[in-house]
């Protein structure tokens, strides 16, 4: 017994530094030593109780003629075993998990981040630079990459098993992960939460590309989009960012005001005041909406971190809403 | 099949009828057929699988077609089967009583148990088909235009079928022991059912809140669970599974119960440990309303209550773990004569503990980080529960067939069906955890073409299985009309509900017995034929 909590203690000590000194934070290695431990801990287990098992029921299986078993009831000693070393077992997993998971939700400071939308049956991706994507996630190899999650009408999950992470997208919420893309290749990424008929077909293809290929696809999507003019920039602007979630185009009131004609027209302020909706009025109603709340609407509105020309595009995409 | 009546048992009779020995044979009917309806809808699902792009049915329909497999052998089989059939069969016989304490209300259980059912099949067959998965999470169960209302009626339903049958069974075991029969006399089984309705008791309440909201949020437009409106979508989970995790152990604990009948009387040993068994299982029991944040692991929960409730699931290992530990102790220089009964009770223990090592794994946060939803998990909890709790239901019927039908079942049969069950189990479900692995997701309806022959493996292993139920059902519905006549204790076990003629007189005992001795008796040194070491120590 005491020799085999020396054991315990010594393979704790060397587990928990394996997890902590790793030179470069990746989960996914962590994870791969941490159920390379669980596995073999369990299917040890595994295989004692099947030969157990076997091995009892040929040896004490009834001979002719034989009578009951041995007058046995317990052994406080055999018990006490048998409770303290899966015990033990758990614990010794459970602070590695503990450690690993960490790892899971520590998000470096130099992370790449981007916007993934779930929707009934897709998913809508935004980099930081403005470039969109559907169903399709390009990420630099090397750089650590966080996801901010979240959804636009029921449940869904985001899971890459390559890089063994997943998160459920939320209405209403933003959720995060992150991961490492080591090597440059194309992977798989499902929903794994059950939303509807297209539940099966809600994949999506992860793209991790070389650094000087990733940058390439960045430029020439950003000289692409450089030749849209800013009507037809804002309105994908407005389609892409979810803004007719809670506002129509068409003129019925919804969660917030109506868009149509909103360019010009007079507003009646929460707090009294009487404005018209001019440039100004509107790019700060979409950078800092809680500054400005229009009579009668709660103020829900999230604000929306947008580039200067993105704003102009907006607003000149909504001048057009007549 | 009362003495009194017995050649002229009419339907009247049976649907009037008050006694727990009729009721737990009704439970047992109609769980056997949903339990036949979830398999057939298991076959259409397992044999569209064969290619991907699954040409047998699409997407809509193999949606509705898991959410019924998985409410129906959940909430109509696993649960009724234990806490139904099985409850119902064997308190009132173990404690030495002649009913429950409230028959009429044990009668009102099982009718509205029935109603539950027939609630289902309406929703089954009017437009709106279900298509929510048995979790039926918001907002899509609100955003489809699928019945959800029949659905949260029949649970409401089976809720107040179980409450009642909660406060009517925990009344029976406090206070109905004949005398003598101490807490420390009682036999594993009733303590098993003991501790699930005691779960039940406290659980029901809280998913019959949810799904109440559920129908507010849907038909009356409240906002409990709509995030745009300052509800939460993951608030229903967190109820949902405040009840439905320990619904696991509402199944599982009078299983482990039977088990340990099963195991000591076939062993011809006292059951090894009986204290730390029920220490186990009350242990259980209460942990099991710890750990239900596990089904939340990936669902944007604080972090340090994932880490908490991670720590919490690991450590109904250790209980669970006793628990084998000493059914193998029990075996341990046994007399172990094989019948149908004993062999379901070893291939359970050993596909449960499968099931119960994969369970650690979704326990560590870490690793269901990549193993959540995906089909690792179908995988773990149709070998933890669906198989190794379907093989205890069996092993259980086949033990105390004799008792409640007065014949026996075909042991040849039985044998065989054991073996072909075992081994469909396994080609059924252990490819599932490389595919879950590989990062196959669970309740898609369709799969990519380099899992094709895993899947295969799986269709077969699944056709094999569904072979060895229907056998099952064959020999358990012949055998109860045409089997060999049974005598009162064709086991030679030593429990009370032995001691009486096979079936039981309505009454159950012409006078309540006094009890002066535990349930497990056997190998004391007078009625040993052979000698053994131990037995000069115990002396
Ligand atoms: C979560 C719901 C929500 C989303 C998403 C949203 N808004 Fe709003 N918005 C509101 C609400 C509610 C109001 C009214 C209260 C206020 O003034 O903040 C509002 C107000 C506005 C106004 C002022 C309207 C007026 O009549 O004065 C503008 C302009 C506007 N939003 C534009 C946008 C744009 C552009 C987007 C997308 C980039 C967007 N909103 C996304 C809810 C939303
Ligand atoms: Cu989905
Ligand atoms: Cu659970």
């Amino acid at each position: 017994m005491k020799r085999f909590l020396t054991f315990a203690a010594v393979s704790l000590l060397f587990c928990l530094p394996s997890v902590a000194l790793a030179e470069e934070v990746d989960p996914v290695k962590s994870w791969d030593n941490h159920f390379r431990l669980y596995a073999i801990l369990v299917t040890a287990i595994w295989v004692l109780v099947t030969v157990l098992l076997i091995y009892f029921s040929l040896r004490y299986r009834r001979k002719k003629g034989q009578g009951d078993g041995a007058s046995i009831h317990g052994n406080i000693f055999l018990e006490i075993v048998w409770t303290l070393v899966p015990f033990i077992i758990v614990v010794l997993l459970g602070v590695q998990t503990w450690a690993v998971f960490q790892e899971y939700r520590k998000v470096p400071k130099n992370a790449y981040e981007l916007n993934v939308q779930g929707f009934m049956w897709g998913w809508n991706v935004t980099y930081p630079d403005g470039i969109k994507t559907t169903n399709e996630l390009r990420v630099p190899v090397g750089t650590p990459v966080k996801v901010n999650l979240t959804s636009k009408d029921v449940l869904h999950a985001f899971y890459i098993p390559e890089y063994k992470v997943q998160e459920e997208a939320i209405p209403g919420r933003t959720t995060y992960f992150w991961f490492l893309p080591t090597k440059a290749g194309e992977y798989r990424a499902y929903c794994t939460e059950f939303c509807g008929a297209g539940h099966s077909l809600m994949l999506a293809e992860v793209h991790a590309m070389d650094k000087a290929d990733f940058q390439a696809w960045v430029a020439k999507y950003k000289e692409a989009a450089a030749a849209l003019s800013p009507v037809e920039k804002g309105k994908k602007l407005v389609d892409g960012l979810g803004c007719l979630g809670c506002h129509t185009i068409t003129g019925e009131k919804s969660t917030g005001p109506t868009l149509k004609g909103i360019f010009g027209s007079s507003v009646v302020l929460s707090d009294g005041r009487k404005i018209i909706a001019n440039e100004e009025y509107i790019e700060h109603s979409i950078s800092e909406p809680k500054r400005d709340i229009v009579k009668g609407y709660s103020p829900i509105m999230p604000p929306y971190k947008l580039s200067d020309e993105d704003l102009h595009a907006i607003t000149e995409y909504l001048k057009t809403l007549k | 099949m009362t003495q009194e009546s017995a050649g002229r048992s009419g339907l009247k009779e049976w649907i009037f009828t008050t006694d727990h020995k009729k009721i737990a044979v009704m439970y047992l009917i109609t769980s056997l057929v949903v339990f036949t309806l979830g398999l057939l809808l298991a076959i259409v699902m397992k044999a569209g699988q064969w290619s991907p792009g699954n040409s047998l049915v699409g997407p809509k329909l193999y949606n509705v077609l898991f959410t019924i497999h998985g409410a129906g052998m959940i909430l109509w089989w696993m649960i009724p089967v234990f806490t139904g059939f099985f409850a119902n069969l064997l308190v009132p016989l173990m404690i030495g009583a002649r009913d429950v304490a409230f028959p009429r209300l044990n009668a009102l259980s099982f009718w509205f148990f029935v109603g539950a059912t027939v609630m289902a099949v309406l929703a089954l067959v009017t437009p709106g088909r279900l298509d929510i998965g048995w979790t039926g999470y918001p907002p899509y169960s609100i955003k489809t235009d699928a019945n959800t209302s029949l659905y949260v009626f029949a649970v409401h339903l089976l809720g107040a079928s179980a409450l009642a049958s909660a406060v009517n069974f925990l009344t029976t075991i406090i206070t109905m022991r004949a005398p003598g029969m101490t807490w420390g006399r009682l036999n594993l089984a009733v303590w098993g059912i003991f501790g699930a309705f005691i779960i039940q008791l406290f659980g029901i309440p809280v998913i019959a809140g949810a799904v109440t909201l559920l129908l507010f949020d849907k038909y009356l437009g409240t906002n409990f669970y709509n995030a745009t409106m300052g509800g939460s979508p993951i608030l229903y989970q967190h109820l949902f599974w405040f009840y439905a995790h320990p619904a696991v152990y509402v199944i599982a604990l009078p299983a482990f119960g039977i088990v340990s009948e099963i195991v000591s009387t076939f062993s011809r040993k006292k059951i090894f440990g009986y204290t730390s068994m029920v220490i186990a299982l009350m242990a259980i029991a209460f942990l099991g309303f710890d750990v239900w944040i596990h089904h939340l692991f990936t669902k944007g929960v604080e972090d340090w209550a994932r880490i908490v409730q991670s720590l919490l699931t690991l450590l109904i290992a250790v209980p669970t773990g006793i628990k084998v530990f000493n059914w193998l102790a029990t075996m341990h220089k046994g007399s172990i004569d094989f019948k149908a009964p004993m062999l379901y009770a070893v291939g359970f223990i050993t596909l449960f503990v499968i099931g119960g090592v994969t369970g650690i794994g979704n326990g560590l946060l870490a690793i269901d980080i990549d193993v959540h939803d995906t089909l690792w998990v179908v995988a773990h909890f149709h070998t933890v529960l669906s198989m190794s709790m379907t093989m205890v239901a069996f092993a259980g019927i086949f033990f105390w067939f004799p008792k409640f039908t007065g014949r026996m079942y075909n042991e040849r049969l039985a044998k065989i069906t054991f073996w072909i069950i075992l081994i469909g189990s396994l080609l059924a479900f252990v490819p599932y955890f490389k595919l879950g692995l590989e990062g196959m997701p669970r309740r898609y309806w369709s799969y990519p073409p380099e899992f094709t022959s895993t899947y295969r493996v799986t269709v077969i292993g699944g056709f094999i299985l569904i072979a060895g139920f229907f056998m099952t059902l064959i020999n358990i519905v012949r055998s109860a009309f045409a089997g060999e006549r049974a005598t009162a204790n064709p086991w030679n076990a030593k429990s009370l509900e032995w001691t009486i003629p096979s079936p039981p007189p309505s009454y159950n005992f012409e006078t309540i017995p006094v009890i002066t001795a535990g349930p497990y008796e056997y190998g004391s040194p007078e009625e040993g034929k052979k000698a053994l070491p131990e037995e000069a120590e115990a002396f």
